[in-house]
């Protein structure tokens, strides 16, 4: 099969032949998908070396474990998937690395968001599609890993809570916890953003 | 005020991770308390923002460069240096024999030169360590020793000293 015929080809026929050693069919996947991994993993990292790098680890991954590739799922979201579980271990280490602060702790049990007033109107009515968009960006990188990741894999990922316990190797209970304070910071922020545009 | 679990029990209903049964409690209970109500509105505010508002990003670099250090990576990974050598049996045996046999070797050598093999009776052949030169013939059974000595001496002493101080 020519370099042509890889670019008009889809996804199945082209891992069909990635599976079979066809490394120009692997490329090709690379390339239609690249993006997307790398969205992911920067989402998660916040960070553009370390996304990158992870990324290209779940590409090497990817090629090495294509044999386990069923296609039960797509190849985009089993690619996903690999990048995700690279990040989170990465934060992991991270985590291990660097001192917990009581401030932190404080947020892993909810302590300051307890106490929010409920944000009654909607941060983002009204807004242009692009300026929703940066906003939501800017107050996920003001969440601490953990909720970001739980948010991430729930709206983005569209994940269930078993689905999210098991990927992030905890209790759905702590998985319901984080999710409703990364929601309720999310709210606030996204409200302070507002105010403040309109000042 | 409501506590934790009531407050979570109203996502899981809003995330729809509830079963019929519950679904049914919250959302008449959710009907009566208003501070449910609004906790509940708020919640899917958020969650409305969020879905389809991912900032899409573009890995900032050129396909072939991020393909490269890919292939790169794959091929060193695949290298025969990397990959694990099937070895045949008798090899692997060889190979666990030999240290065992030099060993072996070195220990019969070790006893050798310790005469435990070899019994004191039987002659011995020496060179002096203080002077190289000098050669040592010892039987002890027929109580004769014999000393060679170079000359002129072929030492660090000698050769540094004229000749006429030896003699």
């Amino acid at each position: 099969m020519s370099e042509k015929d890889h670019s008009s080809a889809d996804d199945p026929a082209l891992v069909r032949a990635a599976q079979s050693g066809d490394m120009a069919a692997f490329e090709e996947l690379v390339a239609r998908h690249r993006d997307k991994i790398y969205g992911r993993a920067y989402s998660m990292m916040r960070n553009e070396e370390e996304a990158i790098d992870l990324s290209q680890e779940a590409w090497v991954k990817g090629w090495q474990r294509f044999k386990q590739f069923q296609g039960e799922a797509s190849f985009g979201t089993w690619m996903t998937r690999i990048v995700i579980n690279l990040c989170l271990d990465q934060l992991r280490k991270q985590k291990r690395q660097r001192t917990e602060s009581i401030e932190a702790m404080d947020e892993e049990s909810g302590g300051v968001e307890r106490q929010m007033p409920v944000v009654t109107a909607n941060p983002t009515a009204g807004l242009e599609r692009a300026e929703t968009r940066q906003r939501i960006d800017r107050a996920l990188s003001q969440l601490s890993h953990e909720h970001r990741t739980v948010l991430v894999l729930h709206e983005f990922e569209e994940m269930e809570y078993k689905e999210i316990a098991r990927t992030m190797g905890c209790s759905i209970g702590t998985v319901m916890s984080r999710l409703f304070y990364a929601r309720r910071k999310m709210a606030v922020l996204l409200a302070d953003m507002k105010k403040e545009g309109l000042r | 005020m409501m506590d934790h679990d009531e407050q979570l029990k109203i996502q899981a209903y809003l995330d729809g991770e509830l079963s019929e049964t519950e679904a049914r409690e919250v959302a008449i209970w959710l009907a009566q308390d208003q501070d449910a109500g609004v906790l509940l509105a708020e919640l899917r505010n958020t969650r409305q923002g969020l879905a389809g508002y991912e900032q899409p990003v573009q890995l900032p670099e050129s396909r072939e460069f991020f393909w490269s250090k890919i292939e790169r990576e794959i091929l060193r990974q695949e290298s025969p240096q990397t990959a694990p050598q099937i070895v045949p049996w008798w090899i692997a045996w060889r190979r666990l024999l030999m240290p065992v046999g030099g060993t072996a070797a070195l220990v019969l050598a070790a006893l050798i030169a310790g005469g435990l093999l070899g019994g004191s009776g039987r002659p011995a052949m020496e060179t002096a360590a203080a002077d190289t030169g000098a050669l040592t013939y010892r039987d002890d059974d027929g109580g004769n020793t014999l000393v060679w000595l170079s000359y002129p001496a072929e030492n660090e002493f000698a050769e540094s000293q004229p000749a006429s101080t030896l003699q």
